[in-house]
């Protein structure tokens, strides 16, 4: 029992020092440790997940085989944490709005993060569920967290499909256990490999659900209405964190279930196309509709769609080349080089925000290059990684995952994925061109952009070094991808 | 495989029949007026909104107190929490000193969410 809760370790400490903060709400006169605490709790769980690797707890399973760790675990734990500690840093404006929130706002982070680091080790059904729940119901309170207009809008929204997300995902995990006659996925898998033939069509319709359900959280087209709303009216930190965490931990447990207990080639023929095709429509759906945005954050909502259409490539690709496992490992670098990227370039739209009179307009980032030179350079060099253009982490990553994906057979996807890397170019230059092309009359009346405060800089050097790593480096991380893949088929 | 497809075609043909009897005499109703067949006379007794035959009273957009919603809310959250301990109870003997503590510890994180309400001043009614 006492090993299964060391297992649990990088959760609990969240766990334990986010009930701490909500109490401290209540009685802390001084409010300012806070966000140290907070801080100091990421890099806890982090240290702890680091623990757990090298001193041999990996692939050990606790509480009867619903917890595992192992390296896909612990390498999703450690980029959560990692995002989450981004996100904690850039949230000082939205803190300081909400003083007297200020524990319960960052309680709600650390509760979020832990149940996407324990979706990232479930290995059961019900655990999945319990996870997915922890972190939705914290991100349902996260986005309409400012209770105005828009924020009640986006939390709504997000709550209201949310929820029917949730039934319908549960919805399939009770036609699987039906079928299967358990919740755990090695016993769904060795029971899909025995008897699991002729009943291809009632298991098909299970990962149907659980495809849609995941997918609502991973924000992959036709479930992706919730995100330009939710995105909108959160706050922007919590944008930031919702684009790149829950798309991370959504994408690690579809390669889970769908690897692990339904990766049998029964189904894998199946599945296969139906993520082919999702690929696909999200990919299309969020460009074509980025381009019309002028909502920075509406506009890196649609664009989150579309890379998340791209990361969807992996799993489409990764059936027919099973022994490569490129597919997977291809899904977890480009995750990763997405997740820095983006979080660098939130902190800048956020950082501009803050001095522009909270505005998000593409519009009035003109001319921002004359007067805040090294921000704007910054946020170029994000959006210019984000298309995919070399040497940044997302070109590797792309090459990667349509690699893959003419390897398996689907050069047609990587084709589909070439075309749609070039209209994502069409939006992703609109604020670069307003910021070094376009120019504004009034240039003396523009309000001046202040130096940054110090913990916005560290958010900034944390992110901007993860993408000058994985961009100057990146066999590391593939390394350390494919290390972590292993881990599922082995 | 076939054989559940089978048993859901019986229930499809419930709901096909469920969707025509109800339909069936709203079309009908549209139908007889459009073709001149039903008169159409309002009045006050007619159009008012049917109650199990007893009269209605006051308007029907009451407002509620909103304080309900929170009171309401927080016996749901504890009942609902509470129906977790009754397992764990009937299985008591199998799973003795670790369940207990788990269950004590559940029982302790209930305790602090009251306290957090408390304190958030959700108990009292304003």
């Amino acid at each position: 029992m006492l090993n299964d809760v060391n297992l649990l370790g990088p959760e609990l400490v969240l766990l334990v020092v986010g009930g701490f903060l909500l109490f401290a709400d209540l009685f802390l006169k001084d409010r300012r440790i806070l966000m140290g605490l907070t801080l100091a709790a990421l890099l806890g769980s982090i240290l702890y997940s680091a623990i757990l690797l090298t001193e041999g707890h990996i692939g050990s399973q606790g509480f009867g085989g619903a917890l595992v760790v192992d390296k896909f675990a612990v390498f999703f734990q450690i980029l959560l944490a990692g995002a989450a500690m981004a996100a904690v840093l850039v949230s000082t404006e939205t803190l300081q709005r909400t003083p007297s929130r200020r524990g319960e706002y960052l309680a709600l982070i650390l509760f979020s993060t832990a149940g996407l680091q324990l979706l990232a080790g479930s290995r059961d059904l019900i655990m999945v569920f319990i996870a997915l729940e922890l972190t939705s119901i914290s991100q349902y309170i996260l986005v309409g967290f400012h209770k105005d207009r828009w924020g009640s809008e986006g939390g709504l929204k997000y709550l209201l499909t949310g929820a029917v997300a949730s039934a319908v995902l549960l919805y399939g995990m009770a036609i699987l256990l039906g079928l299967t006659g358990s919740t755990n996925l090695s016993e769904i898998a060795s029971y899909i490999a025995w008897q699991g033939a002729g009943k291809e069509e009632a298991l098909m319709l299970a990962a149907v659900f659980l495809i849609a359900g995941f997918g609502f959280k991973a924000a992959v087209a036709p479930f992706q209405m919730w995100a330009p709303d939710a995105y909108t009216g959160a706050p922007t930190p919590i944008a930031a964190y919702l684009s790149v965490a829950s798309k991370a931990a959504a994408f690690a447990i579809l390669i889970r279930i769908f690897f692990e207990a339904l990766g049998d080639d029964l189904l894998a023929e199946h599945w296969k196309t139906i993520f082919a095709a999702l690929a696909t429509l999200s990919m299309f759906v969020g460009n074509f509709f980025a381009i019309r945005q002028n909502n920075i954050k509406r506009m890196l909502a649609y664009s989150s769609v579309a890379q998340a259409g791209t990361l969807m490539i992996g799993l489409a690709a990764i059936s027919a080349d099973r022994g490569e496992l490129l597919g997977a490992s291809g899904i977890l670098f480009y995750l990763a080089g997405y997740t820095v990227t983006n979080l660098a370039a939130f902190t800048v739209i956020i950082l501009i925000a803050n001095h522009n009179g909270g505005s998000y307009d593409i519009r009035s980032y003109a001319g921002l290059g004359k007067r805040a030179p090294w921000l704007s350079f910054v946020l170029a060099f994000a959006l210019i990684s984000l298309i995919g253009l070399p040497p940044t982490a997302v070109f590797f990553g792309k090459i990667y995952l349509f690699e893959t994906a003419v390897q398996s057979g689907l050069a047609w996807l990587a084709v589909v994925g070439a075309v749609n890397t070039l209209i994502s170019a069409a939006y992703y230059l609109r604020p670069v061109k307003a910021m070094f092309i376009d120019t504004v009359e009034d240039e003396d009346t523009q309000p001046e952009v202040a130096r940054p405060s110090n913990s916005v800089l560290a958010a900034m050097g944390l992110v901007t070094a993860g993408v000058l790593v994985i961009g100057l480096h990146p066999g590391l991380l593939i390394n350390a991808a494919e290390a972590a893949v292993a881990a599922i088929f082995s | 495989m076939e054989n559940v497809l089978e048993q859901y075609a019986h229930l499809g043909i419930l709901l096909i029949f469920a969707a025509i009897f109800p339909s069936l005499p709203l079309i009908a109703s549209w139908a007889f007026f459009k073709f001149g067949l039903r008169p159409r006379m309002p009045n006050a007794v007619k159009s008012d909104t049917y109650e199990c035959g007893v009269e209605t009273e006051g308007p029907t957009w009451v407002q509620f107190n909103f304080r309900y919603y929170l009171v309401a809310l927080i016996f749901v959250l504890f009942d609902v929490e509470v129906i977790f301990l009754f397992p764990l109870a009937v299985a008591l003997d199998s799973v003795v000193v670790t369940g207990l503590v788990a269950a004590l510890i559940f029982i302790a994180v209930l305790f602090l969410g009251l306290v957090y309400e408390w304190r958030r001043q959700a108990l009292e009614w304003r």
